[in-house]
This record gives structure tokens, sequence and C-alpha cells, in this order.
């Protein structure tokens, strides 16, 4: 058995179980779930205690503007959502009317206060010539500063108000509901097709944006990894021990695979979790074969770069602290797509996303991205692999030239010079 | 390997950290089965020279050979390097951290365990084959690191302090194991600063200070060089009548008599028996090696 083999297989293993992996592959999706259930929770409370509410709101009407028979034919008809948007001229069928007139303001305040009543909105006198309306609400913490819940029924009774019986028909109708919209796309080659529903222009976004984040973090949870591992044996002088076994390419090389194994494990564990089932489903059917097979290459590509990259960072720092430290100036460089991703995603083939992608720092981040975003010229994807090879290649011989002279040099660390001198020596 | 060629060999040896030239013109030979003693007061360039053999690091200038012949990629697995400085994963258990280690020598695995089992029990060791080695003693892991060092059976051992740490009876079964290995046909290079074991467990020795070769040679008459010209006896005789003999000293273990510049130990041992005295013990009088390693590093 290589000893190259012996290492990985170690690193893998050792990696796999360490409780910060464990935390990463179980905890992390936990941690997400638990969150978005709570959210989901409450914001399901939120939602029906402030926004929809059970209690109806109360309108004080001192201007009489409004014509209170009208509120309930403009409630939805239930089970008919795109009937939502239209104006239905019967009531028939209906919901009550959540909206509530009162006369007295000092009663309706009091029954805000005993909660039965989800707000209470006042309509000044001169309304008609200053717009003023007064919203009340209870104290419910930070959410009860948002919009008042039922606003847009209290405006869609003024606009009804206000045009009875200056305008009928279908003129009426418009100018309560102005459009019921229908999206169509326009392909490149000039087709034209229904625009997609709302699940699905979700899932077109979110699937493959998910599985970006995923291989993302995935090639910085593993390079990381191996980081850590590098400046923990400088620390505890198992290198010194290992490099009188192995040379610094077949401990490198070992180390790589076994924490490349490890994160694509993490990868393979996140899309198999049953608690992100929807990211798989959205993944596979909302990315193209070729776009997850150049999704895996990049991720490789990438986690090899970023891997080659920490490995020689790692061995510089006189601690995992230390190392830490320096390596989050190639964090920083290869996370500037994160900060770009509005025009990257907007525009993939744009001149910025192109000149990143072929920049070997940035190539792999803008890679998974381009290809979430929209098809990709083959010329970049050969750029970009061509690049990313190129560096691959300098960064792990680099690595293992650091590994050299910096691997039992403890105490004061190298200047750049230094560096540049050891990179330049055979 | 032919059989006559050193185990390792270093020909004017240089290499410099940085504006710190740490080893120059470095060269010495070590024979196969023999155990050769490196001495050097600290900072003298020891470790630079054991991390030189270990190809850990290269050589600026000169030239290094093991087996009969430049360093090979797979020589590494034919030498043993125990460090000064403990080199184990601490949050790791015992059995596993030896195992990794003798594997990275080429070891397989099934091997490995069963060199790794028959080593910790060697050295009264076994109990602790589950215990994490952040739970061991000093001393223990210091076992621990020697063990992870033999147990892959290296045809050469290289020991960097190998006794630190270890309390007497410890340093006493290491000593013996040490013996026993070199009996076997092993080499071994045992760089320390304990002069007595080195006096009882080598036979020629290289000491270095300031990176640059000090002794080199047979141990004894490095010993006999730097001694004066005197005998220790213990007897009846009366000293002062010996022509030989310009004046004596107590000693610890007889009485040391300092001869004439013509006078040889011989010549004292004809002149006691020819005086009828009772010679209870006589030897030429050797200064011992630490005395010759104070000497030469303030001189």
């Amino acid at each position: 058995m290589s000893k190259v083999w012996v290492i990985a297989k170690r690193e893998f293993w050792v990696t796999v179980t360490r409780k910060g992996y464990i935390f990463a592959v179980v905890g992390m999706p936990l941690l997400f779930g638990g969150i978005f259930g709570i959210s989901f929770l409450t914001s399901g409370n939120l939602e029906q205690s402030i926004k929809s509410g059970s209690e109806p709101v109360a309108v004080v009407d001192r201007s009489h503007t409004l014509d209170f028979e009208l509120a309930a034919s403009l409630e939805p008809v239930p089970e008919s959502p795109t009937a939502a948007t239209e104006v239905p001229q019967k009531a028939a069928g209906r919901k009550p009317s959540r909206i509530v007139p009162y006369t007295d303001m000092t009663a309706a305040v009091r029954d805000l206060k005993d909660g039965k009543l989800s707000a209470v909105y006042l309509i000044e006198s001169d309304y008609m010539s200053t717009g003023k309306i007064v919203a009340y609400s209870p104290e419910r913490g930070i959410f009860s500063d948002l919009a008042p819940p039922d606003r847009s029924r209290l405006y869609d009774l003024i606009r009804a108000s206000l045009v009875k019986g200056r305008i009928d028909g279908e003129t009426r109708d418009r100018v309560l509901a102005p459009g019921r919209l229908k999206q169509m796309k326009v392909s490149k080659q000039g087709d034209v097709e229904n625009a997609s529903d709302a699940f699905q222009k979700a899932a077109r976004f979110f699937g493959p944006f998910s599985m970006f984040l995923l291989l993302t973090m995935s090639i910085f949870f593993s390079s990381g990894y191996l980081l850590q591992g590098i400046a923990e044996e400088k620390q505890n002088r198992v290198i010194e021990v290992i490099w009188a076994s192995v040379d610094p390419m077949e401990l490198l090389t070992g180390k790589i695979i076994g924490l490349g194994a490890a994160g694509l494990l993490q990868v393979a564990l996140y899309a198999s979790m049953l608690l992100l089932p929807a990211v798989t489903v959205f993944a596979l059917f909302q990315v193209s074969l070729t776009g997850l097979a150049l999704s895996l290459v990049y991720f490789i590509l990438g986690y090899l770069l970023f891997a080659g990259l920490m490995a020689g960072t790692g061995i510089l720092g006189n601690s995992p602290q230390e190392s830490g430290q320096l390596s989050a100036f190639w964090t920083l460089l290869s996370m500037i797509p994160m900060f770009l991703l509005a025009p990257i995603s907007e525009s993939p083939n744009s001149w910025l996303a192109r000149g990143l992608s072929w920049f070997p720092l940035t190539a792999p981040v803008t890679m998974l991205l381009r290809i979430t975003s929209g098809h990709i010229p083959w010329v970049d994807v050969g750029i970009s692999i061509v690049v990313l090879l190129v560096s691959i290649y300098l960064a792990v011989r680099g690595a293992a030239k650091m590994f050299r002279a910096a691997a039992l040099m403890f105490g004061k660390r190298p200047g750049v010079g230094e560096i540049l001198r050891w990179l330049k020596e055979a | 390997m032919s059989l006559s060629s050193p185990a390792i060999a270093l020909s004017s040896v240089r290499k410099a950290f940085r504006t710190v030239v740490a080893v120059e013109d470095v060269s010495f030979e070590v024979q196969r089965g023999e155990i050769f003693g490196l001495l050097g007061p600290n900072g003298a360039g020891k470790t630079t020279l054991l991390r030189l053999i270990m190809d850990i690091f290269r050589p600026d200038s000169g030239c290094i050979e093991v087996f009969g012949r430049g360093f090979q990629k797979d020589d590494k697995a034919r030498i043993g390097y125990l460090p000064e400085e403990r080199g184990l994963y601490t949050r790791q258990r015992v059995q596993d951290v030896i195992e990794y280690f003798v594997q990275l020598k080429g070891v397989p695995q099934a091997q490995a365990r069963t060199r790794t089992l028959h080593w910790l029990k060697h050295l009264d060791m076994l109990d602790v084959k589950g215990y994490r080695v952040q739970e061991l003693s000093k001393g223990n892991q210091q076992k621990i690191q020697f063990i992870a060092t033999v147990a892959a059976d290296p045809e050469i051992l290289v020991l960097d302090e190998p006794f630190s740490g270890l309390d007497p009876v410890n340093v006493r079964a290491l000593i013996q194991i040490i013996q026993e290995l070199a009996a076997s046909g092993k080499t071994i290079v045992l760089s320390t600063h304990q002069m007595n074991l080195v006096e009882s467990l080598c036979r020629r020795v290289f000491m270095i200070h300031q990176g640059r070769q000090v002794l080199y040679g047979d141990l004894g008459q490095i010993q006999k060089a730097h001694s004066e010209n005197a005998v220790v006896v213990r007897s009846n005789a009366h000293y002062s009548d010996c022509p030989w003999v310009t004046h004596t000293m107590a000693n610890g273990r007889g009485t040391l008599l300092v001869l004439k510049e013509n006078g040889r130990p011989r010549d004292v041992l004809a002149w006691l028996l020819e005086t009828g005295a009772e010679v209870e013990s006589f030897e030429c009088a050797k200064t011992p090696l630490e005395e010759i390693f104070i000497k030469m590093v303030q001189r």
C-alpha cells in the first residue's frame, strides 16, 4: 500500500470523525432546518396575528368616503386564487368582510386593546384633500411596526367607494384591478414560450443557487481542514516525524486526496439528507446534466487549487490561528464573485463575469455561479479549466517547496522576499 | 549496499539558514552495526546534521551518502528517526499513532499492528495502547515515540536525545534495547548530552561545536589523547619511591600517579611487582568524556 494512500486514508478518517466535521455535516442542516422551521411557524403566527389575523379591522370614517356595503364584494372567492385580483360583482360564496365600520374612535381603540380587533384605521374628515389615514395597531414587538394588517383591503374599498356611481362595468373593474399579468419568455433564438409559474421560477433560481452554495462551501470547508491539519502538525512537531518517512509531495498529495474525499462526502451527505430534499430535487431538475458535470469539475479544480494554496500558507504560521489569519488573503480574493453575486447572476456572460472566470482565484466560484445562471460559452469553460490546471500545478508545487523550507521553521515568520526566494529555488 | 561501505558518510557538508551557518565542512562516517555518538553543546548543529542525514534538509554543499550511495527516496523506509522534540498526535490513541507511523515506513497494516503490539509489550506499555497520547506522562510519551521509531524495523536508527524525560529504570531498559538492536546488526546514531551513556554505549563519536568538527574517532583513543600520562592504582606501595612518578593525587578509584614524560604504565606496573606490593587494581587513567566535552566547548 503506497504511503500516499496511507496518508489519504488517515486524513479522511480523522477528518470525518472530527467534531467540527460532524457538526458541519449533521448539525448545520439540523440547525438551519430548526431555524427555518421556527421561522416558518413564527411567520405563520405573525401572518395570522398581524397581517391577516382572525380579528377584523375597524374603520372610523370621519370623511364619509367609504361605502361599507361594498366591502363584502371585495373579499376573494375561496379556492380560486387566480380570482384574487378580479373584482367580482356578487358577494355569493365570499367570506364576510374583515372591515367593520366604527363610529366611535374610543370604542374602537378599546376593542383593539381587548384583542377584538387587529387594527383600527381612522380616516380623517379632510381625507379627500389630504389623503390622511391614521392606523392603530397593538404593540407586538418589532413586527407591529411593519405595514398594518388589511391595508390593501382598505385601499380596495376606498377605490371602490370613490368610483361607485361614476364609472361602471369593465372600466370600473380595470380601475380596481388594472391587470392580470401573464409573463412570456423570448429566447435568444427568438422562440416565445410561457414563462414559468412561481414555483418553477423559484426552483430555477434556488435549486442551482443552492448547489452553487453547497459546492462553494465544501471547497472552503475541505481546504480549511487541510490548512488546520498542517498547522497543527507543525505546531505539535509531528511534521518532522512524518517527513522522515515521506517527502513533501507525497504528504501533500495524500492530504489533498483524503480531505477532498471528506469534502465530497460532505456534499453527498448534504444532498442526500432528508432535511434538504428540495435542494436536491431542484438541483437535479433545474440543472442540466452538463451543468451538473461541469459543477463537479469546478468543485474538484477549485478544491485542488485552494488546497494547494492553503497548504502552502498553513505551513508558514506558528499556530493554526496564525495560519488561519494568513489564509484569509486567499479566502477574501476567492470570495469576490460572492460580493458580485447580483451582476454575475443577472449577466452571466458579461465581461465582468468572464474576466473573473479567467482569473484562477475567482474562477471556481464564478464558474459555479455562472453555470447556475444560464448558458456559458464553451471558450470560457476551456480557458478557465486550463487556467485552473496550470494554477493547481503551480500552487501544489509551490506548497511542496514551502514545506521543505518552512515546516521546521519556528518563531519568526518569513518575509515576502524570503518566500519568493524559496519558490524560485528548485 | 556493499558490506564494506559505511552506513552513513558525510563529506565536507555545509548548511546555512539565512545568514547563520549551522554546519560547516563536516565529514564523518558511521559504520554498519555500530552505535555512533554525536555530541555537541546546545545549538552546535547536531539536529541540523541529523535532519541532513534524514534528507529533511538538503546540504548547500558537500555530499551525504547512506547505504553507500546518494540518498534515494526509498531510503526513508530504511531509516528510523526519533527527533529531539516529541512529535505525536496527542489527541489520538497510542496504538493508532504508532501503527500510522509504522505504515508510513512502508509496512503493511496487519504487520504494523503486530509489530506495534509486540513493541508495546516489550516496553511494558501494552496496557496503555487504548489511551490517548495526551493522557500519558512525558516519559511514557517518549517511550511511545521510541516504539514508533523502532517498530518499523529500520536498518539505521537516528536517535536524537532518546533518554529525554525517562527515569533511571527506563533509561536502563532503553540502553539494553539499543544494545540489543546494535547486536542484531542495526546501525545507530545516538545524539545525547548524557556523556556517561555515550561512554557506555558508543565506540566511536563525533563532536560538533559552532557547526564545525572538534572531535571525531575512537572514543578510547580520544579519551587517551586527552588524558595525562597517568595511572590509577589501588595497592599498599609507597608511590613516592617509584622512579617514574612525578606526583600523586587521591582518586575515587585509588591513587592517581602522574608519570614522568618518559615513564610508561608498564614501567610502573613492573616496579610495583618488583617491590612485592599487593596490587588490587591497576588501570591507565582516562579523562571522562564529560571533562573533554567541557574542555572543548570552553576552549
